[in-house]
């Protein structure tokens, strides 16, 4: 399954009402990035209907820009609120993805977002398939937004 | 809810029935905030009545010789396997803690595993979550297993 268009129209959105910033999507990744180095990474599960996680990953300095953005402050470290912020945009891009999946929001429901971050870290799921890896350019960067996510029969 | 002991009893039930090794539980930690070095953190979003994640952080070394045993094979290097065992028991001990918790008449639904590796990396959770972190000493070290979650309205 392919969910290209569904990360494309919740980033976008989040990102132009919420941040004020303007994202493009590139094409989606052919193989899913599984190394990070001076990173960070929001991710929140998803149950019900659907099962997976949605995770949103940039590298320090974009995640930086990306939360002075968002919360109006200057910030110079990964400290606490770049790490609040990143759980609070998976939890954002989780919400809208599950609206884009089912009417009914009792059908899909979110839990607790969660931030990652550090010097070098890999990030690694089962199983491997039904993901998508979808990088956005900003003026300040690159980030990317992955998506694993598996009906439930 | 005692949720320290419904961690230890999912967690000794897997390792008891499915791993085969020893794992004696500690009296709960009460950092916050969590750092790890060369460790494999495998991570599972919950919702429903209580939502939240569970994980479970594991120093190379013990991830490895949790491997091994759950396998039945010589592990020495952190790979695809062990990212998938641990992954695996954190999705183990949520399907026991989802029983315990019906138990209580609160519903869970899980979402999928993730694990997190790598030479260091800092694992953040939300400020209004409440955190339940209990040590469980085995030959090979220390593991951590760790509850967060916040009351559904």
């Amino acid at each position: 399954m392919n969910w290209e268009q569904n990360i494309i129209a919740a980033t976008t959105e989040i990102f132009s009402t919420m941040l004020m910033m303007e994202v493009t999507p590139g094409a989606p990744l052919q193989e899913r990035n599984a190394n990070y180095k001076q990173s960070i990474t929001g991710m929140v599960g998803i149950a019900g209907l659907f099962k997976g996680m949605l995770a949103i990953h940039a590298p320090a300095d974009v995640a930086m820009a990306i939360t002075t953005n968002f919360l109006g402050l200057e910030v110079d470290s990964i400290n606490a609120d770049v790490k609040d912020a990143f759980g609070e945009l998976a939890n954002m891009l989780g919400g809208s993805i599950k609206a884009s999946l089912s009417d009914n929001s009792r059908d899909i429901q979110l839990s607790i977002p969660s931030a990652v971050c550090g010097e070098e870290y890999t990030l690694d799921y089962q199983p491997r398939n039904h993901c998508t890896t979808m990088p956005f350019k900003s003026a300040e960067g690159i980030f990317l937004v992955e998506l694993q996510l598996e009906q439930q029969v | 809810m005692d949720f320290s002991a419904a961690i230890i009893d999912a967690t000794s039930d897997v390792f008891s029935t499915m791993i085969m090794l020893d794992a004696i539980p500690g009296s709960p930690l009460t950092e916050k905030m969590l750092s790890f070095n060369e460790s494999i953190s495998g991570m599972l979003g919950f919702s429903g009545d209580i939502k939240g994640m569970l994980r479970i952080h594991c120093p190379d070394r013990v991830a490895m010789a949790i491997t091994g045993s759950l396998l039945g094979m010589e592990v020495d290097q952190i790979d695809d396997d062990v990212n998938d065992a641990i992954g695996e028991i954190a999705n183990m001990v949520a399907g026991g803690l989802k029983v315990n918790l019906a138990k209580h008449n609160k519903s869970i639904e899980l979402s999928i595993p993730t694990a997190i590796g790598g030479k260091f990396y800092t694992v953040h959770s939300l400020a209004r979550a409440e955190r339940v972190t209990i040590p469980f000493a085995m030959a090979a070290g220390q593991m951590l297993v760790e509850l967060e979650f916040v009351s559904a309205k």
